[in-house]
C-alpha cells in the first residue's frame, strides 16, 4: 500500500479522465456508456481513497500524513509553489466524503437525469467539479487549493445554470457567481496578506499549510487577526454565511443531484474544510476565532426560521443546509476543528439523502417542488419514504443517529471549550429545535396527511439506480455517528483521535489540554445534562411539528392571521435580497450608468488624446532621426518619417546615413570615454554646486 | 613538450552536431545538383530538417557532460553553447519547415529552390559556432559565417525591388558593423597579446593597475567590439537597418533574422562579457574585472533599445515592419538581464530567448499564412480577420498578447522572470522604463488584435491555410500558452546552463 505515497494524483486523475472521455468522445459512446463512465471513475477514485485510509491506519498516529510532490509549478528564488497533494487525516475525511457520496450521486443522476438531451455535458460537468475538488481537498498549499476553490466556484456557477434556458437559472447562476467572487476576492486579499506578512515576519515565504500553521504563531496578533477574518470572508462566501448566504437558495434551480452534492455535501463545505486547515493560524488569532463562531452561530438560527416558513421543499433544505453550515463553523469556531468536521461528515450524509429523497419526490410527482401540492406519499413510494425518514431523524438529532452525535459533540464544544461561550450554546441549542420543527413540517407535509397533488399526478417510485443510492446513504446515515461517540456515553471518540494529528498537532497544543480544561468545567455532570436538554429539544420540536402540522392544521394559520406582518417578514427571507438589490446591486447600477457617462466624456477625450499625443512623439521622434541623420550628412533636412514614400523606393543613400548615425553614436561614445576621466570631476562639481 | 597539433582526433567526437550539419549541407550540395532544379524544393528542405535533427539530438547527447575545451582554446563545448544551438536548432528548423509552403519562397522563378535551404544551413552552421567560440577570431569568423549567407537570403527573390534593396542595405551596414568589430579585435589583441578570452580576461584584471591611457584604449576597443554584437541583435545604435531589412526580406527569412540570428548573437555577446570581462564570485554572481562601469553602459543600450523600438512601432501600418521595431524593443528587453551579473540575471535572459523564439515565430508565420492567401502585410487587410480566419486570427492575438507580457502566456513569464531579477538586482530604473515601455507596446500590439476582432471585414471570404503550416501554427499558440501555465521544466534547463557559464 505504500504504492500510494508517491500516486495519491491518480485520485484526481480518474475525474479529469472522465471530463476529457465525455468531452471529446461523449458522442461517440453515448449516453449509456458516459454514465457508467463516469461512476466508474469516481468509484475508482473512491477506492483508492480507502487505499488511502488504510495506508495511514498502518501508519503511527503522528506520523500520519503523506506529501506527493509530483510536479513542480512555480519556483522562484528560495521560494516554492508545487504539485504536491497531501493526505493526512483530515483530507483522508474529505476524500471518502467527496468520492463516496459523489459516487451515490453520480449513480443517482444516471436516472435522474436519463431524459435530459445535455445528460453528456451533465457528467462532464459533475466529473469536473469532483476533480476540482479532490484538488481542493488534497492541496498542500495554499495556490493548489486556490485553484480547485475557482474549479468547483466554476462548476457551481455551471450546474445551477444548467438549464440556463430559464432566464431564472442563468440568473441564478451568475448570482451565486457573483457572491461568491465578493468572497473570492477576500480569500485572495487574506493569501497574499498571510503570503506578505510570513515573509516579513518570519522570513520564510512560503504557502505549504503545515508550514504556515507552524509559522503563524510568530505572526503579530493585528496580522493574524486580519488575515483570518479575510479568510474567513472567503469560507462565508463559499459555505453561505451571513452575510454572503444568499446565493445558495436561489442555487437550488440546478438539476436536484447537483444540489445534493455540491450545494449540500461537498462543495458549500469547502470553507469548513480551509478554516480547519489554517487550524494553527485561527488559533494564533482568537478574536477571529470568535468572530468565526458568532458568525456560524447566528447563521444557524437566522436560517433556521427562515427555513420554517418556506413552502419549496427545496427551498426548506437550502436553508436547512445554510442553518447546518453554520453549526459547523460554530464547530470549527471555537476550536472543535474535529467536531466540525465530523458534522461536515455526517451532514454531507443526511442532507445528500434529504437532497436525493426530495429530488426522488420531485421525479415521482413530474417536477412539483411545492409541499401545498404534496402529502401522503408514503405508500406510494415507499423506499424513498423508508430512506428519507432515517435522513430525517438524523438532521433533527434523534438520539443515536449520526447527527445527534456531531451536532451534541458541536454544542457541548460551544458550551464548553476555551473559545465557547455558553451565550453561542444557547443559539444553537434554539436553533437544534428549530431544525427538528421545520423538518418535521416537511415530512408531514410531503408523506403524510391528505394528498393535495392533482388527480392525473400519479406518483410513483423512482427506478432502482435511484433507490440504491437512497439505501446506502440511509444506513450511513443511521451508522455513520459511531465512530464519533463521545466518551460520556462509554464511547472511544474514535473520530476525534483520528483527526488530532491533522488539526490539533497542527495547532501545537494537544488534546490533553482540552480535556483538562474540560475538567475543569468539571464535568461529566454537566456535559450529560446539556446532552440530556438537547435531546429534550429536539424531540420536543419534532413533537410540536408532527402535533402541529398532522392533527391541529389550524394553529399555524391561526398563528399567521394573528401575526401576519411576522410571517410575511420570514416568509420573504427577512427582505434580505430586497435589501441586497436596493443597497448594492441597484447602486452599482447607477455607479455603471454615472461611469459609463464619465467613460464617454473624461476617459475617451483622455485616451483619444493620449493616442495623439503618442502619435506626435512617435512622429517627432522620427522627425528628429531624419533631421539628424540627414543634417550629419548633407547638411539637409528635408523628408520626415511620416512621409512614408522612402520604403519601396531603392535608396542606397539611406544605409549610408544609417551607418553614419551608427559611426556617429559610436564615436559619441568613444568621446566619452576617453574624456570621461576630464568630465566627471566637473560634473560631479556641478552636480553639488547645484544641490 | 607535446608538439602543437590543432585538431586532436578524439575532439572531433565533441564537435558532432556541427559535424553533421556539415555533412547535411554537403549531401544538399549534392542532391541539389543531382536532382533538376524544380524537384529539388522539397527533397532538400526534408534532408536538411533531418540534419538539423539529427544535430539537436546529437547536441542533446551532450547536455550535461562537464565543459571542454576544444581545438587549443577555439570553441567550447558547455550547456551554455548547447542551450544556444538547440534554440538555434530549434529556429531554423521551424523557419526551413514553413519556407516549403511560403509562396514568397516556393514562387520564385529562381532555378534551384534547394539553394534557399543550403543557404538556411549554412547560416545555422555559422550560429552553432558562435555562441560556441571561445577565441575572437573564432568569433569573428563564425559571425560573417553567420551574416554572408544571411545577406545572401535577404535578397534571395532575385526579381523582387524589396528584396534586392533590402540586401544591399544589410550588406552594406554589415560590412560597416564587421569594419568596427574586427577593428575593435584588433586592438583588443594588441593590448592584451592574445585572441582567447581567457587571456583577455585576466589582462582585463591587470587593467585597475595601469594608467588612464591604455584604460581609455581598451574601452575604445571594447566599445568597437560590443557594435559587431549590437548589430546583430539589432540594438541601439545599429538598429536601423533592422526595419528596413526585415520589411523587404522574405517573410521567413525575417523571422530568421529576429529569432536565430538575435539569439546567436545574444549568445555570444554573454559569452564575451562574462567570460572576457568578469569572474565569476561566490552565490552565484558575477564581478565585473578592473572596475570597468560596462554594466551601465549595456543597460543604457538596453532602456535606450526598448524605448526606440516601441515609440516607433506606435506609428508603424505595415505588420512585418512593425514586428521588426518590436523585435528591436525585444533585444532592448532581453539586454535588460544583462548588467545585472547574475546567474538569475543570465537565466532571465535565455528563458525570455526561447519563449520569444516560439511567440515571436508564431507571429511571423501568422503573417506568411496570411500573405500567401493574397493579404500583404499591411494591417489595414487584417481587418475582420476574426470573421473570415478564426483559427489564424486567434493564434495571432495569443502570440501578440504573449509578446505584451500578458498572462497567461509565455511571454509573461518570461517577463517576469526578467524584472524579478531586476529588483533582486536592484537595477529599479532600468525595471520601471522596462515596465512602461511594456504598457506603450500594448498599444500596437492590441491594435492589431482590435482590426482582426473588432471591425467589419472588407470582404466575408474565408481564408484557407495549409494544412502543414496550420499545424505548425497550432503548436506554436499551445507552446506559449503551455509555457505560461507550466514553465519549470525549461526554466530549470536553463538555470542549469546558465549556471555552468564562467565555471
Amino acid at each position: 500500500m505504500e504504492w500510494v505515497d508517491t500516486h495519491l494524483w491518480t485520485i484526481p486523475l480518474m475525474p479529469l479522465l472522465g471530463v476529457l472521455v465525455h468531452i471529446f468522445l461523449g458522442g461517440t459512446l453515448g449516453k449509456k456508456l458516459v454514465g457508467i463512465l463516469a461512476c466508474l471513475l469516481v468509484f475508482i477514485s473512491f477506492g483508492l481513497s480507502v487505499v488511502v485510509l488504510l495506508r495511514l491506519l498502518e501508519l503511527p498516529a503522528e506520523e500520519r500524513h503523506l506529501l506527493d510532490n509530483f510536479l513542480p509549478w512555480i519556483r522562484v528564488g528560495a521560494f516554492s509553489a508545487d504539485w504536491a497533494f497531501r493526505a493526512d487525516t483530515l483530507s483522508a475525511v474529505m476524500l471518502l466524503v467527496v468520492t463516496g457520496v459523489g459516487f451515490l450521486i453520480h449513480v443517482y443522476s444516471t436516472g435522474y437525469m436519463h431524459d435530459d438531451p445535455k445528460y453528456i455535458r451533465f457528467f462532464a460537468y459533475l466529473n469536473l467539479f469532483t476533480f476540482s475538488m479532490l484538488v481542493l481537498v488534497l492541496a498542500s498549499n495554499v495556490f493548489l487549493m486556490f485553484i480547485g476553490w475557482e474549479g468547483v466556484g466554476l462548476c457551481s456557477y455551471l450546474l445551477i445554470g444548467f438549464w440556463f434556458h430559464d432566464l431564472n437559472n442563468a440568473t441564478a447562476g451568475m448570482k451565486a457567481f457573483i457572491v461568491n467572487r465578493v468572497g473570492d476576492w477576500s480569500f485572495l486579499c487574506g493569501v497574499l496578506l498571510l503570503f506578505w506578512s510570513l515573509g516579513k515576519y518570519t522570513g520564510t515565504y512560503t504557502v505549504d499549510f503545515y508550514e504556515i500553521n507552524r509559522l503563524a504563531p510568530e505572526l503579530p496578533a493585528g496580522i493574524a487577526l486580519a488575515v483570518g477574518l479575510l479568510l474567513f470572508g472567503g469560507a462565508a462566501g463559499k459555505s453561505a454565511q451571513i452575510p454572503l448566504y444568499v446565493w445558495l437558495p436561489d442555487a437550488m434551480a440546478g438539476p436536484t443531484p447537483v444540489s445534493a452534492l455540491i450545494h449540500a455535501a461537498t462543495m458549500v463545505t469547502a470553507g469548513v474544510y480551509m478554516i480547519a486547515r489554517f487550524s494553527g493560524l485561527y488559533l494564533s488569532a482568537p478574536d477571529a476565532m470568535m468572530v468565526v463562531a458568532t458568525v456560524g452561530a447566528l447563521t444557524a438560527l437566522f436560517s433556521a426560521t427562515i427555513a420554517l416558513a418556506q413552502n419549496d421543499i427545496k427551498k426548506v433544505l437550502a436553508y436547512s443546509t445554510v442553518s447546518q453550515l453554520g453549526y459547523m463553523f460554530l464547530g470549527v469556531g471555537v476550536g472543535a476543528f474535529s467536531a466540525g468536521i465530523f458534522h461536515l461528515m455526517t451532514h454531507a450524509f443526511f442532507k445528500g439523502l434529504l437532497f436525493l429523497g426530495a429530488g426522488s419526490v420531485i421525479h415521482g410527482l413530474h417536477g412539483e417542488q411545492d409541499l401545498r401540492r404534496m402529502g401522503a406519499l408514503k405508500s406510494k413510494m415507499p423506499w424513498t419514504w423508508l430512506t428519507f425518514m432515517a435522513a430525517w431523524l438524523a438532521i433533527a438529532g434523534f438520539p443515536g443517529l449520526s447527527g445527534f452525535f456531531s451536532k451534541d459533540e458541536i454544542l457541548w464544544q460551544a458550551f464548553s471549550s476555551e473559545h465557547g461561550h455558553w451565550a453561542l450554546w444557547l443559539v444553537g441549542f434554539i436553533a437544534a429545535g428549530l431544525t427538528a420543527f421545520y423538518m418535521t413540517r416537511l415530512v408531514v407535509m410531503t408523506f403524510y396527511g391528505e394528498s393535495r397533488w392533482p388527480e392525473h399526478a400519479h406518483p410513483h417510485e423512482s427506478p432502482r439506480n435511484m433507490t440504491v443510492p437512497l439505501a446506502v446513504l440511509a444506513v450511513l446515515c443511521v451508522i455513520g455517528g459511531y465512530v464519533g461517540v463521545p466518551a460520556i456515553l462509554h464511547g472511544a471518540n474514535y473520530f476525534e483521535h483520528w483527526m488530532e494529528p491533522a488539526v490539533t498537532w497542527a495547532a501545537g497544543h494537544g488534546g490533553a489540554e482540552a480535556a483538562e480544561h474540560a475538567a475543569e468545567l468539571g464535568s461529566h455532570g454537566l456535559e450529560a445534562l446539556l446532552m440530556a436538554a438537547s435531546v429534550g429539544v429536539a424531540l420536543l420540536g419534532i413533537g410540536i411539528g408532527w402535533w402541529m402540522y398532522s392533527r391541529r392544521r389550524d394553529i399555524p394559520e391561526a398563528a399567521f392571521q394573528r401575526w401576519p406582518n411576522l410571517y410575511r417578514w420570514v416568509l420573504n427571507k427577512y427582505y434580505v435580497d430586497e435589501l441586497y438589490q436596493w443597497l448594492v446591486v441597484d447602486n452599482l447600477l447607477r455607479l455603471t450608468r454615472l461611469s459609463g457617462r464619465f467613460d464617454l466624456a473624461v476617459i475617451d477625450g483622455a485616451v483619444n488624446g493620449s493616442a495623439w499625443l503618442t502619435e506626435r512623439v512617435s512622429a517627432i521622434s522620427g522627425w528628429i532621426d531624419n533631421t539628424f541623420v540627414d543634417g550629419a550628412v548633407n547638411g539637409v533636412a528635408e523628408v520626415t518619417r511620416a512621409a512614408g514614400g522612402r520604403l519601396r523606393l531603392i535608396q542606397t543613400g539611406r544605409v549610408q546615413q544609417y551607418l553614419t548615425f551608427a559611426a556617429a553614436m559610436v564615436a559619441i561614445g568613444v568621446a566619452g570615454i576617453i574624456l570621461w576621466p576630464s568630465i566627471q570631476p566637473w560634473l560631479a562639481e556641478l552636480w553639488s554646486g547645484a544641490i | 613538450m607535446t608538439p602543437f597539433q590543432l585538431v586532436k582526433p578524439e575532439e572531433l567526437a565533441y564537435l558532432l552536431p556541427e559535424l553533421i550539419l556539415v555533412g547535411t549541407l554537403i549531401w544538399s550540395l549534392l542532391l541539389e545538383l543531382i536532382l533538376r532544379p524544380r524537384q529539388s524544393r522539397f527533397p532538400v528542405a526534408g534532408f536538411t530538417l533531418l540534419g538539423l535533427l539529427a544535430a539537436a539530438v546529437a547536441d542533446l547527447r551532450l547536455l550535461g557532460e562537464p565543459a571542454r575545451t576544444l581545438f587549443s582554446g577555439m570553441i567550447v563545448r558547455d550547456d551554455f553553447a548547447i542551450i544556444f544551438q538547440l534554440l538555434a536548432a530549434f529556429a531554423a528548423g521551424l523557419v526551413v519547415f514553413a519556407s516549403i509552403w511560403t509562396r514568397e519562397v516556393s514562387d520564385q522563378p529562381t532555378a534551384g529552390q534547394g539553394e534557399y535551404y543550403l543557404l538556411i544551413l549554412g547560416a545555422t552552421i555559422g550560429m552553432f559556432f558562435l555562441v560556441a567560440a571561445q577565441n575572437l577570431l573564432m568569433l569573428y569568423l563564425s559571425m560573417e559565417l553567420l551574416s554572408l549567407p544571411s545577406y545572401l537570403l535577404v535578397a534571395w527573390p532575385k526579381r523582387s525591388r524589396p528584396a534586392t534593396e533590402a540586401g544591399i542595405k544589410y550588406v552594406v551596414y554589415g560590412a560597416g558593423a564587421s569594419c568596427a568589430m574586427i577593428y575593435g579585435i584588433s586592438l583588443l589583441y594588441g593590448l592584451s597579446g592574445s585572441l582567447e578570452l581567457h587571456d583577455l580576461n585576466a589582462y582585463v584584471a591587470g587593467l585597475s593597475d595601469q594608467t588612464a591611457l591604455p584604460v581609455a584604449t581598451f574601452l575604445v576597443a571594447l566599445l568597437l567590439t560590443l557594435a559587431g554584437f549590437l548589430f546583430k541583435i539589432a540594438a541601439f545604435p545599429l538598429f536601423q537597418w533592422a526595419p528596413d531589412v526585415y520589411q523587404g526580406a522574405p517573410t521567413p527569412i525575417t523571422a530568421f533574422l529576429a529569432v536565430g540570428s538575435k539569439a546567436a548573437g545574444m549568445g555570444a555577446l554573454l559569452r564575451f562579457l562574462y567570460l572576457g570581462l568578469c569572474v565569476r564570485g561566490s552565490a552565484d554572481l558575477f564581478t565585473a574585472l578592473g572596475g570597468l562601469h560596462w554594466p551601465m553602459l549595456i543597460a543604457v543600450i538596453s532602456a535606450l533599445t526598448m524605448t526606440a523600438g516601441n515609440l516607433i512601432a506606435l506609428a508603424q501600418t505595415n505588420a512585418k515592419r512593425l514586428l521588426a521595431y518590436s523585435s528591436i524593443a525585444h533585444a532592448g528587453y532581453i539586454l535588460m538581464g544583462i548588467p545585472l551579473l547574475s546567474v538569475a540575471g543570465l537565466t532571465a535572459v535565455i528563458f525570455y530567448l526561447a519563449v520569444y523564439l516560439v511567440m515571436n515565430l508564431g507571429a511571423f508565420l501568422s503573417v506568411i499564412m496570411l500573405e500567401n492567401q493574397g493579404l500583404p502585410p499591411e494591417i489595414k487587410n487584417y481587418r475582420g480577420l476574426g470573421a473570415r480566419s478564426p483559427a489564424i486570427a486567434i493564434a495571432f492575438s495569443v502570440f501578440l498578447f504573449s509578446l505584451t507580457g500578458i498572462p497567461p502566456l509565455g511571454g509573461f513569464i518570461g517577463k517576469f522572470y526578467l524584472f524579478a531579477a531586476l529588483i533582486q538586482g536592484r537595477l529599479y530604473w532600468l525595471a520601471v522604463v522596462g515596465v512602461l515601455n511594456s504598457v506603450v507596446s500594448l498599444y500596437y500590439y492590441a491594435n492589431i488584435v482590435r482590426r482582426m476582432f473588432l471591425e467589419k471585414p472588407l470582404d466575408e471570404t474565408p481564408v484557407p491555410a495549409s494544412p502543414m503550416l496550420r499545424g505548425l501554427l497550432a503548436v506554436l499558440a499551445l507552446i506559449t500558452l503551455a509555457l505560461g501555465l507550466y514553465w519549470i521544466p525549461l526554466y530549470q534547463l536553463v538555470e542549469f546552463a546558465a549556471s555552468t557559464l564562467g565555471l
